[in-house]
């Protein structure tokens, strides 16, 4: 079976369809999407900061990912449904279009850079909870994080136009 | 309800005629490049005035006192404020004659007016007490929150109304 016709078949599947043509789920739900971004990447980018040394620099790391891990997962699970429904309503168009290849590409990126500082740089974080320096993985994660996070934002405005 | 109850017509086309305006209006990718600028600026504004908010309702870092959550998001919070404003402007701008006409855009400014009002007030009596927690706190947590959001989604709705 050729992808596009599998993205056609969720096209055209009623649940799809009411979604797309009526008047206001894709509008409400579009708004918990956006409102949504400060909780999840809003949250998530001052434990990026955490990381890379350049915020909150008195608070051991252990900590920042304590208090603001439970809220960004928060966030991101109300961005993952919002996002999974508005991707149900418009599924053709979602596989068309260039930009939201690179929103889809990116995100799974984003979920690599999660699994890879939790099972390879976080474990070892007693060593440098205080440290004046991040080692260089945790900067790493940071980094990837933000522009991951921040291209996944303009890859998703713009797959209104191409 | 709109902007033409409140200002007079060529006020708005006024607006339009300016440089920043009809340069905007001209290249429809400036818009959208600004437009995006002024998203990824909420995301940072609506993060930080969350985190604040959850500490009021002593949630969050709570290994930190008010004070100090204050200390290290309210800058953010403001350049990012700064941000979105210097990023709404020319997009207002751009299409101010159509915005006159527009209810949730009109909304949008009210809300806009009383979550800065709110915030500089109420809520700043709340982050001074020092106290997470209290009647006061979660009030003004709750109410800013409220105002915020309702002016994202006021902004949002510009394109459907």
């Amino acid at each position: 079976m050729h992808p596009a016709d599998f993205f056609q078949w969720l096209n055209d599947l009623p649940f799809s369809v009411a979604l797309r043509e009526d008047d206001w789920p894709f509008p409400i739900i579009e708004t918990f999407h956006i409102l949504g971004l400060g909780l999840s990447v809003g949250v998530i980018l001052w434990l990026d900061l955490r990381l890379i040394g350049l915020t909150l620099r008195r608070q051991p790391v252990s900590q920042v990912v304590s208090q603001l891990e439970p809220w960004a997962i928060r966030g991101f699970a109300i961005m993952f449904l919002s996002g999974s429904l508005l991707f149900l309503a418009e599924p053709m168009k979602c596989y068309t279009a260039i930009a939201f290849r690179f929103k889809a590409v990116m995100l799974v990126l984003a979920g690599l850079n999660v699994w890879y500082f939790h099972a390879k740089v976080y474990p070892k974080v007693a060593e440098w909870d205080t440290a004046p320096v991040m080692p260089w993985q945790a900067k790493i994660v940071g980094y990837v994080s933000m522009a991951l996070w921040f291209g996944i934002i303009i890859a998703g405005r713009w797959t209104a136009y191409f | 309800m709109n902007l033409q109850y409140v200002l007079p017509i060529w006020f708005f086309h006024w607006c339009e005629g300016t440089w920043l305006g009809s340069i905007i209006q001209q290249s429809k990718w400036s818009f959208a490049l600004i437009e995006t600028v002024h998203i990824m600026a909420l995301a940072v504004l609506l993060g930080s005035f969350l985190i604040v908010d959850l500490r009021l309702f002593g949630l969050g870092m709570q290994r930190l006192t008010v004070a100090e959550v204050v200390g290290q998001f309210a800058p953010t919070s403001w350049v990012s404020f700064v941000v979105m404003v210097a990023t709404g402007i020319p997009m207002y701008l751009s299409e101010a004659v159509r915005l006159s006409s527009s209810t949730p855009f009109f909304y949008k400014m009210v809300f806009l007016c009383l979550a800065l009002l709110f915030h500089l007030t109420v809520h700043r009596s709340a982050t001074n007490s020092g106290n997470a927690g209290t009647g006061l706190a979660k009030i003004a947590a709750g109410l800013s929150l409220v105002c915020w959001l309702a002016v994202a989604l006021a902004g949002r709705a510009i394109a459907y109304l």
